[in-house]
Order: structure tokens, then C-alpha cells, then sequence
């Protein structure tokens, strides 16, 4: 019956039930689910996989979950690390790949629209042929998705001159979850009126399915200048950090390993084996104008200490900045890891790893764990802390490492809330992070409930996410 | 066998969780579906042992609709041998006797009469030369006129050749859809011809014939036999040795006057042979009169037809690859098609007529535009 109708929609090629399909739609990047598939015991299934090729079919499939009530599940690339594409309470699992097409290239204003389901790469070689690039350059890339770049909040390499994914959005068009089909205005910045537009940013597929996306793009710049400098004490580094960005030096990144990721990451990726903490500068765009930031951001970081390292291990980190994440050098199993990841201002944002380190490490010390943090994705006012737990040896017995590694999330967020940091700054919420949303909001909480409600009146919009 | 699986697995467990070749992997390009990327295919191969799918015609099915791993490996970001694991995973599946009937049938028939299209032996070798051509099966049966046009192209360039391995399939097939002893079989049979004939190298007609040759040498499979002394430099591409002797002035070409919108399109298994797309890119422009459009999926992104063994395990599958080259080359503007490989012109002109395109063969066009005086 279901079945039936969503084929009458799609058409019959574009709905699976297969085997197969199911279970490779059972889990984004979550640990947890993936963790149950490596122990071989099955996550949540989807019922139903769907492809629709256009917003109007969205539109329709969304009324017959609304009938029949089944939770619908947008599906971008699957590559979430926080289970929000996880098919939890089964569904529909709407798989939007499809609608893949760049709808146009404005040379003009510098814009790229382009339909919610093309894949990250692919979008970014087309604007390259026309010399242009969007700043998002997320490790993720070659799997993500445009609306899944969106719809968790998500940053890229360079976001610190750039911003995050939702600050180069200027428009997008939504399906909410009741079928309406919506466009925002054409530009976000103005004041004409409440701006709803960024409601549909980070609230991860549970307010509605994004479409359709106008994006700010840039030229490709003229010059990319790397340069790495090595620093003993890790406040004086930040401090660098801080000096950078304050100072308006502008630069695309600041990447900033803590000691222990130093010894190990930086070590086991680019073959350096140094103490301290590394950090990797880059400025770009016109030569001149980037050769003087870099001077005098170098000027900055050899006042505090810092070691110039000079541009090869800058340039050779650039060459390598994904392969951080990537097999054999990311997260594997058995590992039992987690990416607790946050941003603050300047003036908590060391209190906040120290206090986040000693509360991991210390705590789950019997169980060896590695603590291990870079500071990545800078801004005016503050930075984001990108820190990973990983127990090597986690318990053999499923539930009980369940167990573990929802002790170990709980004491890092206490630690990230009770020193000003916010529970995620790119990778998003999902399932993973949706039991503290009310602890993070406070009495704030109920209105988002509020809004949640009256826009998915039937809460079959990506249920479990978010909080909802 | 043994040894194979096991290492086939520890990759598989790699690109279970990696997606970065997503971007580029054919199938799941075309048809969206999680389970037809490389990720996928490679959380099903690894799900069987864990008790979580079981074989069946399905999942089977889906280990037999991947292209053959070319493009993700070439894209791979850490290096994994994705396109050895598959096959291997492939051959287990054979070995089981779980392969569907076209796959059996392709087993057969590459077995009976070295290729899949004819009911024909290849043709032996006669004759003696330094170097030899393979001619293979895709030029003898699906796109005939290229070895006439070769032959003269060669000859313009003063080189009489043998030819060897005529009808003969390279070994890729038999390779990729999980028959590993047949494919050293079919390979050692040219490597042995080419002995016989005395030549010390062999002329490739298309980048796939030339990464079945080089690429097995490279490791693939089965070590080279110690009867074959060919040496690294001996396999030779076609458009290579022209494009070469082009550059040094030893042949030369007149522009045709035909201004049709015209686009070279990479052949299956480019992306396999680095900075090949330039190479050739040389030869074309030497014969045409306008500028080429370009094809949004090409050089190091170069996609393939249907041309691989995926047309007998998955034929409606290997047609959306090829619709999705000539839709590409549609939305380029293009009307004229050019390459050189005999398979990528035989899937690429099944369906041309159907995009408004026409399709010729690089080789002929050369040999009509081959300048007599240089
Ligand atoms: C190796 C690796 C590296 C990564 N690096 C980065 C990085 O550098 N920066 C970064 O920000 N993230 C990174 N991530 C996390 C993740 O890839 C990103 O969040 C990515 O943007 C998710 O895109 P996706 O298309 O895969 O979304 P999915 O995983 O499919 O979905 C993510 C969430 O968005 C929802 N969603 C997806 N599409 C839509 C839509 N069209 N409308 C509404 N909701 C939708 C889903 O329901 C889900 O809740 C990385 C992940 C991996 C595995």
C-alpha cells in the first residue's frame, strides 16, 4: 500500500527495499550504529528507500508520510558522524542524490545555485572550470552533499576567512514537512522581516528537506601561502592564534595541533616528529596582500615564542590536510572514539581544553584513553576546539561499550558547558548529541519545541534528531 | 586463494569506512544508490562474514554491478587496491558457484573462444617482426575498420608489425569478473605469441588492452611468466607512439574542413594511464579545425562506457554508463565524437544517434588525414 503510493511518485525504479540497500542506509558515521554492524548485529533498517528526482516529489512523499505517519529521513551522502541520517525509528529513508543539477553559475554576483543532492566535489569542478571555488572545503567533500553541508552547520578547511557553510548561503528552497514548498528571499541580509531562513540551518532535516541552494562563491585565489611554526606552550600559541584574528590578518587557516596530536597525528600523516604544538598558518588571494599578512602574522607568533618552520611543512600539510581522516590514518574499528568537538570565545577556549582533556583522561584513565585535540576553525571572537577520545581496547560486550562510550560523551559535554563551550561547532547534533540540546538551551528549549511542533504538527521529520 | 581473500577483506574494510571515491565511482554516479558505490559494495563484501546479509541472487548481483574499480582506484585517497579486492571477492563468489548465468556463460565462452563475442578462435600470429600489434578482440569484432587504419598509420611511420593476439581477449573480463586462472591464460597466450614471433614490443590499441598488459606486470594477479621477457618498456600505446612521432616531425596530418562541434571522449580505462588525455589530446587537434568541446567528465575524471565485463554481469547497467557519456557530451555541445578505443566506440555508437551525435574512430580519421610528403 505504502509501497505502492511512493511508486507512483517516484517511479518504481527509484524505491528499493532490497537487502542490500537497507543495509547500507542503516547508519551515516555514527560510531554506535557502526559499531553494531561491525560486531555483526543489525542497527535500525529503513522500510522503505527513496530517490526522488524533484522538490515536487518530496513534496508528495511527505503528504503520504503525514497519512500514514512514518518517519521520513533525508539522506544526503550518509557521511554525518553524528547518526542524523540514521533511519532510528525505520521510515522512509529519502535519499535526495538525485537532484544533483547546477541550476546556474552567476559570474556576475559570484553565486552558485545548484539542487541540494550534488555532491560536494563534483560542484566544486564545475565552478573551477569558470575559476571560481566554493569555500567550503569540507574533508568530506568527495561524499558530502550541498544539503549536507547545510543542514548540520557544517565548516570547511578554510572557514576562518571564509566562514562556515551557512555564511555563504543566500538562499535556499525548503520542503516543510507538511508539503508546502517554500523559497527564502534571494538575499539573507536585510530587514525585511524575521529572518526564518536560518531555521532551517542545523535543525538537520527535522524542520524539512533543503532543495535547492544559492551559494556565495569566490575566485580562485591567485596565491596560497602555507607556513608552519612550532610552538613549546600551547597558551602562547593560541594566544598567536588569537593575535591573528583579532588583528584582522585574515587568514584561510589557522591550524593548531595540541601537543599530544603533534606526537601522534602530525607525526603519523606528515612524518615529522617534533614537541610541541604545531600550528599551520595560510593567507591567500592577491600575492602581495598575502605575503604581508604572513609576515605579519609570523612577526605575531615568533614574538610569542613560536619557531618558523618555513613554508614546506605548511605546504605539505596542505597537500595532506584530509588524510588526516582518511583510512588507515582516521578512525577505525575496534576503536571506540568520539569527535567532541566545540567552539568558545577567546577567553575560555583554554580553560576549556583543559578542562575537557583532564576530564577525559583522567576519568577513563583504566581504560587508556587518548585525548587528542587541534584547534581548527577560527573566528573574530573565538576559536573551535576539534577534540577526539579514542579507547583502542574498548569492551568486547556491545551494550557494555555503549554504556562506556555514553559515559564518556556525558563527561566531556559537562565540561564543555560548564566552561562556555557549545556541545558541537560543524559535525552537528544528530542522534549522538540530541539528549543534551535541553541542557544546552535551557528555558529556550520549549520555544524550539514550539516551532518544531507547529511545522511537523505529525513529527515525521527525522525523529530522535536534534533533540525533537 | 586463500591469501587473496584475506587481503581483499583488509582493504574492504578500509573503503567500508571511507566514501572518498564517491565522487568519481561510475555506477553509484549514475544510478544514486548507496549500495552500487564502492563503500557499499565493500559493507556488503564485509557484511557476509559477519552474518549480516547472506548470498543470494541479490547481493550477488550487487557484487557483479560494479564497473571493475578503475576510477576509484585511480581517485583512491590512501591507495587501496579496491579494483584487486572486488575481483577477488568477485572469484570467491565464482569459486562458490554463486556467480548469476551470464556470468558463467562469460566464463565460458572467454574459455571456449578467447572472447566473449564470436564463436571463433583467434587468429594465430604468422610472420616475424620486432615489434608486434595486439589486435585483441574489441578491434577484430566491434569496431573492425581501426586495425586497417593502424596498420596504415604504422606503416606512415615506417614500422611493419605482426600482429598477435587477433580475436583474442586482453584478460581484463575474466579478470574483473572473478576467473583469475583464465585471465593469466589469456594474457600468457599474446605474451607467448609475441615470443614466438621474436618481437620485443608490443603496440596497444586502447588504454584498456594497455593497462591489462602493463598493469598485470605491474602485479596484478599473477607474476609474468618467465617464458614472456618483456621488459617495462615494451608495451606501447598506439596514440602514444603517434602523438611521439607527430611531435618529432616524423608524420604529419592535414585538418579535415569538417567544422562540426566535435569532443574527445577519454575511452574506459583512462584514468588509468596517467597524463594520457594530453598525449592524445596532441594527435586529435593535428586533424581537426576547431577547438574541441570539453566534456565535463574527462581526463583524470574520465568516466567509462559500458565496455567493461559489467555489459554481460549488468547490461542495462553498462547502457546507463554509456547514456551518461553521451548525455555528457550533449550538454558539451558536441556533435562529433572521437576516440580511438574499438570497445568505446562500439557502446558509445549503439546509442549516439539517439543524442543527435555520430561517433568516429580517432585511427581512421588519422589514416584518411595522414600527409603523404613530411
Ligand atoms: C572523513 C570525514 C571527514 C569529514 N570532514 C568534515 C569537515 O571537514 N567539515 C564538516 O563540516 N564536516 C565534516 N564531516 C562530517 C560530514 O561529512 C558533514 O557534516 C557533511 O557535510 C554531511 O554531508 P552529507 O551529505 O553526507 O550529509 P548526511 O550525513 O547525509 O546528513 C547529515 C544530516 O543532514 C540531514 N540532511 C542531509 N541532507 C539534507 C537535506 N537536503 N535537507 C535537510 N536535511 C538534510 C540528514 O538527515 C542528517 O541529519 C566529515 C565526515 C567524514 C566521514
Amino acid at each position: 500500500m505504502i509501497r505502492s503510493e511512493l511508486e507512483e511518485v517516484v517511479g518504481e525504479e527509484y524505491i528499493s527495499t532490497r537487502e542490500s540497500d537497507r543495509l547500507v542506509y542503516a547508519t551515516d558515521w555514527f560510531w554506535l550504529p557502526q559499531m553494531w554492524l561491525d560486531r555483526g548485529a543489525q542497527p535500525t533498517l529503513p522500510d522503505f528507500i527513496v530517490h526522488p528526482g524533484t522538490a515536487v516529489e518530496i513534496a508528495e512523499i511527505l503528504k503520504i508520510a503525514n497519512t500514514y505517519r512514518i518517519p521520513v529521513v533525508p539522506w544526503g551522502g550518509g557521511s554525518g558522524s553524528q547518526g542524523g541520517a540514521a533511519p532510528v525509528f525505520g521510515g522512509i529513508m529519502l535519499d535526495v542524490k538525485r537532484l544533483n543539477r547546477i541550476l546556474e553559475i552567476d559570474e556576475t554576483s559570484l553565486t552558485v545555485t545548484a539542487e541540494a543532492g550534488i555532491n560536494g566535489s563534483v560542484l566544486e569542478w564545475a565552478l573551477n572550470e569558470k575559476g571560481l571555488t566554493l569555500p567550503h572545503y569540507a574533508a568530506s567533500a568527495n561524499c558530502a552533499t550541498l544539503g549536507g553541508y547545510l543542514a548540520p552547520r557544517g565548516s570547511g578547511t578554510i572557514s576562518t576567512k571564509y566562514g562556515k557553510a551557512e555564511d555563504m548561503v543566500l538562499r535556499m528552497e525548503i520542503v516543510l514537512p507538511t508539503g508546502e514548498i517554500i523559497r527564502t528571499p534571494h538575499v539573507p541580509d536585510h530587514a525585511g522581516g524575521p529572518d526564518y531562513f536560518h531555521l532551517f540551518l542545523g535543525s538537520e532535516g527535522t524542520f524539512g528537506v533543503i532543495t535547492e541552494a544559492t551559494m556565495q562563491v569566490d575566485y580562485l585565489p591567485e596565491a596560497r601561502l602555507l607556513r608552519a611554526v612550532l610552538f613549546q606552550n600551547l597558551g602562547h600559541a593560541l594566544e598567536a592564534g588569537r593575535q591573528l584574528m583579532t588583528r584582522r590578518l585574515s587568514p584561510f587557516v589557522i591550524r593548531l595541533y595540541d601537543p599530544a596530536s603533534t606526537a601522534t597525528q602530525v607525526k603519523k600523516v606528515l612524518g615529522y616528529e617534533m614537541d610541541g604544538a604545531y600550528m599551520v598558518m595560510g593567507f591567500d588571494g592577491d600575492p602581495d596582500i598575502a605575503a604581508l599578512q604572513e609576515q605579519k602574522s609570523l612577526e605575531i607568533c615568533l614574538g610569542l615564542g613560536g619557531q618558523d618552520l618555513g613554508r614546506e611543512p605548511g605546504e605539505k600539510w596542505w597537500d595532506h590536510r584530509y588524510h588526516f581522516y582518511y583510512p588507515p590514518n582516521g578512525l577505525h574499528f575496534p576503536w571506540m572514539y568520539g569527535t567532541t568537538e566545540t567552539v568558545t570565545t577567546f577567553d575560555k577556549l583554554e580553560k576549556l581544553y583543559w578542562a575537557q582533556k583532564r576530564a577525559v583522561e583522567e576519568t577513563y584513565a583504566d581504560w587508556n584513553v587518548n585525548y587528542i585535540g587541534h584547534f581548527s576553525h577560527w573566528f573574530h571572537w573565538g576559536a573551535s576546539l576539534y577534540s577526539r577520545f579514542i579507547i583502542p581496547e574498548p569492551p568486547q560486550e556491545a551494550e557494555e561499550a555503549i554504556r562506556l562510550h555514553n559515559r564518556i560523551w556525558d563527561t566531556a559535554i559537562t565540561a564543555v558547558l560548564a566552561n562556555g563551550g557549545i556541545i558541537n561547532e560543524h559535525h552537528g547534533v544528530g542522534l549522538k548529541l540530541s539528549r543534551f540540546m535541553r541542557r544546552q538551551y535551557g528555558p529556550a528549549w520549549p520555544m524550539l519545541e514550539r516551532i518544531k511542533k507547529s511545522l511537523d504538527p505529525n513529527g515525521i521529520m527525522n525523529p530522535g534528531k536534534v533533540g525533537f | 586463494m586463500k591469501q587473496m581473500i584475506d587481503n581483499a577483506i583488509a582493504t574492504l574494510e578500509n573503503c567500508r569506512f571511507c566514501l572518498m571515491c564517491r565522487h568519481v565511482a561510475p555506477v553509484g554516479m549514475v544510478t544514486n544508490q548507496e549500495a552500487l558505490t564502492p563503500h557499499g559494495m565493500a559493507l556488503l563484501v564485509t557484511s557476509q562474514p559477519r552474518g549480516l546479509v547472506a548470498w543470494n541472487a541479490e547481493t550477488v548481483g550487487i557484487v557483479f554491478s560494479e564497473v571493475d574499480g578503475g576510477n576509484s582506484r585511480a581517485h583512491c585517497a590512501t591507495d587501496q587496491p579496491f579494483e584487486e579486492a572486488m575481483a577477488a571477492a568477485r572469484a570467491e563468489l565464482v569459486a562458490q558457484g554463486l556467480a548469476s548465468t551470464a556470468v558463467t556463460q562469460l566464463h565460458a565462452h572467454l574459455q571456449q573462444w578467447q572472447n566473449p563475442y564470436q564463436p571463433q578462435l583467434p587468429q594465430p600470429a604468422t610472420g616475424v617482426a620486432q615489434v608486434a600489434l595486439f589486435a585483441g578482440d574489441e578491434a577484430a569484432y566491434l569496431w573492425p575498420d581501426t586495425l586497417p587504419a593502424v596498420l596504415k598509420l604504422l606503416s606512415a611511420v615506417g614500422m611493419e608489425v605482426v600482429g598477435v593476439g587477433h580475436g583474442r581477449n586482453n584478460g581484463l573480463f575474466a579478470h574483473s569478473a572473478g576467473f583469475p586462472d583464465l585471465a593469466a591464460q589469456l594474457w600468457q597466450a599474446t605474451l607467448d605469441e609475441l615470443a614466438s614471433v621474436g618481437a620485443k614490443q608490443l603496440l596497444l590499441l586502447s588504454a584498456g588492452d594497455y593497462y591489462a598488459f602493463n598493469g598485470r606486470r605491474g602485479g596484478f594477479s599473477r607474476p609474468v611468466s618467465a617464458s614472456a621477457r618483456v621488459s617495462p618498456a615494451d608495451f606501447i600505446e598506439v596514440t602514444d607512439l603517434l602523438a611521439e612521432r607527430l611531435a618529432a616531425g616524423e608524420i604529419a596530418f592535414r585538418k579535415t574542413e569538417d567544422e562540426t562541434p566535435w569532443a574527445y571522449v577519454d575511452p574506459t580505462h583512462a584514468v588509468r594511464v596517467p597524463e594520457r588525455h594530453e598525449r592524445v589530446r596532441g594527435l586529435v587537434t593535428a586533424v581537426m579545425p576547431t577547438p574541441p568541446r570539453e566534456l565535463f567528465w574527462r581526463k583524470d575524471r574520465a568516466q567509462p562506457v559500458g565496455s567493461t565485463y559489467i555489459q554481460f554481469s549488468n547490461p542495462p547497467l553498462a547502457e546507463r554508463l554509456t547514456r551518461a557519456r553521451l548525455q555528457d557530451a550533449r550538454d558539451s555541445g558536441a556533435q562529433l565524437l572521437l576516440c580511438e578505443d574499438p570497445a568505446t566506440l562500439h557502446h558509445l555508437n549503439r546509442y549516439a544517434g539517439e543524442y543527435g551525435l555520430r561517433v568516429q574512430g580517432l585511427y581512421e580519421l588519422l589514416a584518411e588525414r595522414v600527409s603523404s610528403e613530411q
